[in-house]
């Protein structure tokens, strides 16, 4: 089994019109046991921007906790808080520095980005490379279920409404076939001037 | 598989350990309904990253009633359904009848488990109409354990296409829907939006879907073109 | 995505934790095989031979199959045998090309000359059609496989099956596929794209069109094929019967592409 595949769990963001989703599953397991169904691996880093780590939990934490310090370090020099885009750079220098011994967790950044006032959505791999996008990301143990029902339930200018049906019944019915991932899901939909966070009850198998 | 080793003796020979599998790809999608059942298979038979023919059905009709999706290894594919036509070609001459869609889901099984220790390399589903007409289909392990379901997906692509048939087949998920089985019309629209979003992201998948019809009136076949990149 | 990590060019694993795929179980606590008792049979491919083109041509007066293969039997990256004519009349409507071991090429070409006796010997008019020998080389090569003892071929069958043009390829596991356009080896990388895209522009070809065609795509595949050679062979299936040329040579390379071969040619700006 891959290290990647070791916790289990995923992350799926899609852009809408005028706004963004991200969702999580909720389950921590070692490879097949479950551990707890309360585990998110989205986390809010600034105003209205969130990343989701899915991948080996250790390195989830890791990379969140070295990410704030280097978030907080930006916000006291720069006197401002950070841009998606930045955010974006700010991760995947940090894998790369980590180019050959990398943690394990392949990002995905959504959020609102206030300069160029619309939203934003990228991704990247464990060691840093990056893609941004106006469709959709995702990552995790699920990814190939992911994509199925993604590239099916998509499509331009979903109004926010419609952004959290489409991300959660693709990430529910793609991790249902998942044994790795479940156990519900955290949906948040970011919008110019509010972040809606939605908890959805699934099966728990 | 085709791993190239170093030749550890003299000469100019590299050594080549051979197997005798490959993974040609394709994918395959099977709905059955009240009276009917829908099956689709792709028509690209690849190996690695190379596209042999971009014309290459894989579903094989077996009798009016029933209707066979095969991929996986090629060679096993040809060998299989040869072999099964066979079979049941043995079973009309000894029966005076032809072989109900029930009765080839066993003999599939047992044939594939037959090949238990050398299996092969192939992803079944089976669809036809039941001996009381009604839609069936049926899904197999490469070495015959197998199982009937209203949907299934296999092949390459079936972890792309298995989730979304949960949701608009099986509905699951949904909150105030009626649970009613699905119509002709809706099955035949869902298998093309299925594979149309697994050639989008699955290289072995694509260039087009042939779909079998199966009911009372007999088998009807559609051609259906996907991206061919 | 299941190809991820693994070897493109074979199958992933049929399941995890269990036999491996044609092994066998070794159950818990009983001695395994002793090693030195097991029968060598794999093998590899010695002399080889390397792509095998083909294309049906049809333009409503002229139609048939043309095929092309060069007359080179590698060593491995020798380039040993030049006379390896890898083109093989069946009969009066076949053409058997080969690539891949040219000695396993040798025993299926014995093979058919039997069959081919064997049906004279029924006097009865009839010969082998494309079909037949398509269906009975991937029964034979299946079979081997399944010995795992294989033919270490890629055949493609040229004809004309009821007077429409016929062509197919089989490998060395019995994979086997009918398609208006084959190649094998590199020539399914290299030179189907250039047969694809002249068909494209002009679907309906006469026979000479699809003899140029056919050279230029030799033309190319030596170029960058380091196992091909320049002298090659065309056959041509229509109705009227089978005609395999004598070795042809390619006479009218441009190797303008290549630096030093075009800096040789100006020896006044060769020392930069």
């Amino acid at each position: 089994m891959s290290i990647m595949e070791y916790n289990g769990g995923c992350v799926l963001a899609m852009m809408g019109k005028d706004c963004v989703g991200i969702a999580t599953d909720l389950r921590f397991g070692v490879q097949g046991m479950t551990v707890a169904y309360n585990y998110e691996k989205v986390f809010d880093v600034g105003p209205q921007l969130y990343i989701g780590l899915p991948g080996l939990a250790t390195d989830t934490e890791t990379v969140l906790q070295r990410l704030k310090l280097r978030v907080n370090l930006y916000e006291l020099k720069e006197g401002r808080k950070l841009q998606p885009a930045v955010l974006t750079s700010m991760v995947a220098n940090m894998l790369y520095e980590r180019r050959f011994g990398p943690y394990f967790v392949e990002p995905v950044i959504a959020g609102w980005d206030s300069k160029k006032n619309k939203p934003y959505l990228s991704t990247m791999d464990l060691i840093g490379c990056i893609t941004e996008t106006d469709e959709f990301a995702l990552a995790g143990t699920c990814s190939e279920q992911m994509y199925g029902m993604s590239e099916a339930l998509w499509q331009p200018d979903l109004n926010a409404d419609e952004l959290f049906e489409s991300i959660s019944q693709a990430m529910m019915n793609a991790f249902d076939r998942d044994a790795v991932s479940g156990m519900g899901a955290i949906v948040h939909i970011i919008e110019k001037d509010k972040v809606t966070t939605r908890k959805i009850k699934t099966r728990m198998d | 598989m085709a791993v190239v080793e170093t030749y550890a003796g003299y000469g100019p020979i590299q050594a080549q350990r051979f197997s005798p599998y490959a993974d040609n790809g394709g994918s395959i999608v099977a709905i059955a309904g009240e009276d009917f059942a829908v099956i689709g298979s792709d028509t690209r038979l690849t190996v690695g990253y190379a596209i042999n023919t971009r014309e290459q059905n894989k579903l094989f009709r077996l009798s009016d009633k029933t209707v066979l999706g095969s991929c996986g290894c090629w060679c096993d594919v040809l060998t299989l359904t040869r072999v099964l036509n066979a079979r049941m070609m043995m079973y009309n001459h000894e029966h005076q009848k032809v072989m109900g869609t029930q009765a080839v889901a066993q003999l599939l099984s047992t044939m594939l488990y037959y090949k238990r220790f050398f299996p092969y390399y192939v992803s079944n589903i089976l669809a036809g109409l039941d001996e009381n007409g009604k839609g069936a289909v049926y899904h197999y392990d490469p070495v015959g354990h197998y199982e009937r379901n209203y949907y299934y997906a296999g092949g390459a692509s079936s972890a792309l296409l298995q989730p979304f048939l949960d949701n608009q087949v099986g509905l699951k998920n949904m909150e105030n829907v009626t649970k009613e089985i699905i119509s002709l019309e809706k099955a035949v629209a869902v298998v093309k939006d299925a594979f149309i979003s697994a050639a989008e992201r699955e290289i072995h998948t694509g260039d087009a879907i042939m779909i079998n019809i199966i009911d009372k009136n007999g088998i009807r076949e559609e051609k259906f073109a996907l991206r061919k990149d | 995505m299941a190809h991820f990590g693994m070897d493109p060019f074979s199958a992933g694993p049929l399941w995890h934790n269990g036999p491996a795929p044609c092994g066998i179980y070794n159950f818990p606590g009983r001695p395994t095989e002793a090693a030195g008792g097991f029968i060598e049979r794999s093998k590899q491919p010695i002399t080889t031979g390397t792509s095998v083109m083909a294309f049906k041509f049809d333009n409503g007066v002229e139609k048939g199959v043309a095929i092309a293969a060069d007359t080179l039997g590698s060593y491995g990256s020798l380039a040993r045998f030049r006379d390896c004519r890898r083109l093989f009349k069946v009969n009066n409507q076949i053409i058997l090309g080969a690539g891949g071991d040219y000695a396993d090429f040798q025993y299926v070409q014995s093979m058919i000359d039997q069959k081919n006796i064997d049906d004279e010997c029924l006097d009865d008019g009839f010969s082998m059609k494309p079909k037949a020998i398509y269906t009975w080389l991937t029964n034979v090569m299946y079979n081997r496989r399944s010995k795992m003892d294989p033919f270490w071929n890629n055949f493609v069958v040229a004809g004309i099956q009821d007077g429409e043009p016929y062509l197919g390829s089989v490998d060395k596991l019995g994979t086997a596929y009918e398609d208006n356009i084959i190649g094998t080896g590199l020539g399914m990388q290299l030179g189907v794209p250039l047969i694809r895209e002249a068909f494209e522009k002009k679907p309906l070809m006469s026979r000479s069109e699809a003899q140029q065609l056919l050279v230029h795509t030799m033309e190319v595949l030596f170029y960058r094929d380091a196992r091909s050679f320049p002298k090659y062979q065309i056959g041509i299936v229509t109705a009227d019967g089978v005609t395999i040329s004598d070795p042809l040579y390619l006479d009218n390379q441009k190797w303008g592409f290549a630096l030093y071969v075009s800096l040789s040619l100006k020896p006044e700006i060769m020392c930069f």
